[in-house]
């Protein structure tokens, strides 16, 4: 799974594609894990080219956005793909994460 | 998880993971297990446990069972049709008035379940849980204390008609000694039990409760409060399971573009194929993740 970074105004967005599973988990969680503990806690995870989430990808968000907060910070998500959001819907995580339709919103909600 | 594939006899694909197939409540739209069971079946996935819940306990029997598509669906048009609510429990609607007269208890319900018993029995021919080829867990709620209740030996009617005794309309059903009501008043979508019998992939198919257009009766604005409650303990327990496994739930949420009312039979196929598509769309990660 390829993992980008980018920097906008000082909010780091957080872009890969593809499945947030048991097999790729372990990489997303380490990666989030690396920015958060480096200090990088105002996060946008770009969600636009994820297609599905299996548990293991509610665990690693909401694992994320607890250390993000407990920092000071935030995880925020952008442009959440149909299935997914249905997965988050179902699971009530809308209810405790902010989700934008876009990366620029998510981006501009940090002020 | 990193399972490792090998083939049975019958060239199934096994892991040394054990799959769960978990069916939530759902009425008539619980038969999209079948199309998704197809999926499985097509790609020789075999499934290792079913846990069935109100109307998914009526598939997840079948499946377990071993009947084919075809059957579940003769079984369902046969056993499922408006005429088990038409005969109305003349008794319930007089404790209704006079409740002291005659004697309200933990009996109620405004239909008579005479013939849906008789359907049951009929339709699933006295087999019991050991009959089953796969481990069937079936889950009721105790009405006295809310406990989920999870039947996995006995009788199989017996078992079904407590999981689908939909609060106010059939009476809760008397099984070893509990008055037990429909499943999803303790769990929409049982994950929790494919959890506790050590499932590691569990492949959840769990619906949503519709809401009402227009509440314009006392039993509409009943169903209408029992979505609101259903719904929101199927997103509570959702993410308490997702968060408490420790392998992966694949969730499978069919979409239904027309309404599934409660004996939409004449639905069934739309219903299976709706269900086939969703996990179309969900396969490529579960073969993923049985292949490592």
């Amino acid at each position: 799974m390829n993992i980008q970074d980018i920097q906008k105004n000082g909010v780091t967005v957080v872009q890969f594609s593809g499945s947030i599973d048991a097999l790729t988990a372990p990489a997303i969680t380490e990666h989030l894990g690396g920015l958060i503990s480096s200090g990088q806690i105002r996060l946008v995870v770009d969600l636009g080219g994820v297609d599905f989430t299996s548990s293991a990808g509610l665990r690693l968000l909401l694992g994320a956005v607890k250390d993000a907060r407990a920092g000071g910070g935030d995880l925020r998500l952008a442009a959440v793909q149909p299935d997914v959001m249905k997965v988050l819907k179902i699971s009530g995580f809308t209810n405790i994460l902010k989700l934008f339709e876009n990366v620029d919103d998510a981006v501009a909600s940090f002020g | 998880m990193t399972p490792s594939p090998v083939s049975d006899k019958s060239g199934q694909t096994m892991t040394t993971n054990r799959i769960a197939l978990v069916i939530g409540s759902g009425s008539v739209k619980c038969a999209a297990a079948l199309g998704l069971m197809k999926v499985l079946e097509h790609e020789n996935i075999a499934v290792n446990m079913v846990v069935g819940c109100s109307g998914g306990a009526l598939y997840a029997a079948a499946i377990a069972l071993g009947w084919p598509v075809e059957r579940a669906v003769e079984a369902t048009l046969r056993m499922w049709t408006n005429d088990i609510t038409a005969k109305k429990n003349r008794r319930a609607l007089l404790q209704l008035v006079l409740p002291g007269l005659f004697k309200f208890d933990e009996t109620f319900g405004l239909i008579d379940d005479g013939l849906i018993n008789r359907r049951l029995r009929e339709g699933y021919q006295g087999t019991t849980f050991s009959d089953a080829k796969i481990p069937l867990y079936i889950t009721a709620t105790d009405l006295y204390n809310g406990d989920q209740v999870v039947l996995s030996e006995g009788d199989i009617a017996n078992a079904i008609r407590a999981s689908i005794s939909i609060p106010y309309i059939f009476p809760p059903h008397k099984l070893n000694e509990r008055y037990m009501v429909d499943g999803y008043q303790s769990d929409p979508l049982p994950i929790g039990v494919a959890i506790r019998e050590g499932a590691d992939l569990i492949i959840a198919m769990g619906f949503e409760s519709p809401y009402q257009e227009r509440i314009t009766s006392l039993m509409r604005y009943n169903l209408q409060v029992s979505s609101v409650t259903s719904n929101n303990l199927l997103k509570t327990n959702f993410a308490f399971h997702n968060l408490a496994h420790h392998a992966e739930i694949i969730p499978i949420l069919p979409e239904f573009k027309h309404r599934i009312k409660l004996f939409d039979t004449d639905k069934l196929p739309y219903v299976i194929e709706e269900g086939e598509r969703a996990a179309e769309a969900q396969l490529p990660y579960i073969k993923k993740l049985l292949n490592g």
